[in-house]
């Protein structure tokens, strides 16, 4: 049987990837393999931790509750190729500094990239 | 406490260090509790050099914390290493913070100067104030330089700020 903290972990993943969109907690522990009871607890607990909110809603013809997360979860996506991430110029990157973002070649290349400018051999003084 | 980082983040973290062998590193440590850095390197098969690298650049970024015993044996430091995905949120957001910071800084200056280019594979851009210094002549290939719209830039710089605002005040 899985560790309870495994199973919040498990259950606050499912819950944050559902967006705005939320879902039932019936769907929940259905999804986490679990009971309702542990379904529950595990929500309740979530809530009072404040990671996710519980809504009341009336599903076919039944009172249940709807779990959204608090969150979205964290996502590297915007930056995941932006040069200036992880940059090992960065203590020495400053507007006055011996490299600068005006005229840094790694982040004309990139800027480049992304626009799909034609002319890629661009360099900046 | 618990994470709001998946795996797949977790994963592309690990890529955005640079190196390949960190995803794997990460990997590993994900489904340990602790590990010595003898021991990643065996389960690994990355170089024990460069599992050193990896975790102190990891450690750095308090990505991973570690803990240190005396081997009772040979009296050395034994260090275990134990991964902290709990960090992971707030490494995303400081460095999102850094790439918002350096991206307006770069919109600032495409936006006040004017550029000249000669079109030549591997020269360069040569702001305004340069150009006629140079006679708008190129100062690498001697062709002249002639006017570069960056509009395009601007325009992707302004998209690219405008998402990571979004993502900071989320």
């Amino acid at each position: 049987m899985p560790k309870h903290n495994d199973l919040e972990q498990k259950a606050l993943q499912i819950i944050m990837n559902t967006g705005n969109d939320g879902l039932s907690q019936s769907e929940l522990w259905r999804r986490l393999g679990a009971s309702s009871r542990e379904g529950s607890r595990i929500a309740l607990k979530l809530e009072n931790k404040g990671l996710i909110r519980r809504e009341k809603e009336l599903r076919d013809g039944r009172w249940t509750y709807r779990l959204y997360p608090k969150r979205l979860p964290a996502s590297i996506d915007s930056i995941a190729d932006c040069p200036c991430m992880m940059c090992p110029e960065s203590p020495r990157c400053s507007p006055t500094g011996a490299v600068t973002p005006q005229n840094c070649e790694k982040l004309t290349d990139w800027l480049l990239r992304i626009t799909g400018n034609e002319c890629k051999v661009l360099g900046d003084s | 406490m618990l994470s709001t980082i998946d795996d797949a983040t977790l994963t592309k973290v690990a890529g955005a260090l640079g190196e390949e062998e960190a995803v794997k590193l990460i990997e590993m440590l994900k489904n340990s509790e602790e590990l010595t850095d003898d021991e990643i390197a065996n389960k690994t098969g990355i170089r024990l050099n460069n599992v050193r690298k990896i975790l102190y650049k990891l450690y750095d970024h308090s990505l991973v914390s570690l803990r240190r015993t005396r081997d009772p044996k040979t009296g050395w430091f034994i260090f275990h290493w134990k991964l902290q995905p709990d960090q992971l949120e707030g490494f995303i957001l400081s460095q999102k913070r850094r790439v918002f910071e350096k991206l307006n800084i770069r919109l600032e200056y495409e936006k006040n100067h004017d550029f000249y280019y000669c079109y030549t594979p591997g020269c360069k851009r040569i702001p305004f104030e340069e150009a006629v210094e140079l006679v708008f002549k190129c100062p690498t290939c001697g062709k002249p330089l002639m006017h570069y719209n960056n509009e395009k830039i601007i325009q992707t710089l302004t998209q690219k700020i405008e998402t990571l605002r979004k993502e900071l005040s989320e």
